[in-house]
């Protein structure tokens, strides 16, 4: 099976898991991209949500159990082809939320230049930008190792 | 003079025709969102409907510069079961007659 260990710098991956904790249970009853099916039948979109709903949480859930005592003993967290495609997803779902919460005011050619622009955004901000960033760059190196094990599964 | 009957004769190709405006057709379409990654979005449509990497890669390019993209259009339920599958990935996807047929 194939399987990347992805070292993490403790020090600042740590003091950010506070964060996605908080948007992952604030997720809990709400979907990350809300479902925009006007005319579907009121009893099947409920189904729906339902559905997504609980895959939403046990994938939130799955990707929060990366971070365990072992994790902070040697900084490291695994991604393999059996959780590969639930990570991607729960990485995607907390992005969503930390984008229509905590970073709800910046406007996207902040989010998306980065650098000086967030510098000057005050602490809760800017821990929610390193959040958001740390998320995307697991979801890069998944994408970059694990694409084939996604498609293919 | 009589008055003209109204003829109700359906021939086999125009209650087909009725049919297909019964059931119709829908369109998938994937709106923007300026969250998820490009890469993610190709990911995805490549997982979801098979597009090789070029056709992926060019529907997403088209939801990221236009806002939107059509990326499956047929009958009402598989189109229902394509949206599920994208709100699985968090893609915002909705459902629109298609009107052209």
């Amino acid at each position: 099976m194939k399987r990347i260990e992805v070292k993490l710098s403790l020090p600042v991956v740590a003091p950010l898991l506070d964060l996605i904790k908080q948007a992952v249970d604030d997720l809990g009853g709400r979907l990350a991209a809300p479902q925009q099916l006007q005319d579907l039948d009121e009893e099947l979109r409920a189904a729906w949500k339902h559905e997504l709903l609980s895959e939403q949480n046990d994938e939130c859930r799955r990707f929060l159990a990366l971070f365990d005592r072992e994790f902070f003993a040697s900084g490291t967290v695994a991604f393999d082809e059996a959780n590969a495609e639930s990570m991607l997803r729960a990485c995607a779902a907390i992005r969503l939320r930390l984008r229509a919460r905590e970073l709800a005011d910046l406007p996207d050619q902040v989010i998306e230049s980065g650098g000086s622009a967030v510098a000057q955004l005050g602490e809760p901000a800017q821990k929610a930008f390193m959040c958001y960033v740390f998320l995307a760059t697991l979801q890069e190196l998944i994408i970059q190792h694990l694409d084939s094990a996604i498609l293919d599964g | 003079m009589t008055a003209p009957t109204a003829r109700t004769d359906v021939t086999p190709a125009t209650r087909e025709e009725t049919e297909l405006v019964l059931a119709g057709l829908w369109r998938v379409v994937v709106l923007n969102d300026p969250v998820n990654l490009m890469s993610y979005v190709v990911l995805v449509f490549r997982k979801v409907f098979g597009f090789d990497e070029p056709t992926a890669r060019r529907h997403m390019l088209e939801v990221h510069e236009r806002g939107r993209s059509t990326v499956w259009t047929g009958v009402r339920e598989k189109a229902e079961a394509y949206v599920f599958s994208l709100q699985q990935w968090h893609l915002t996807a909705v459902l629109e007659p298609d009107e052209t047929h």
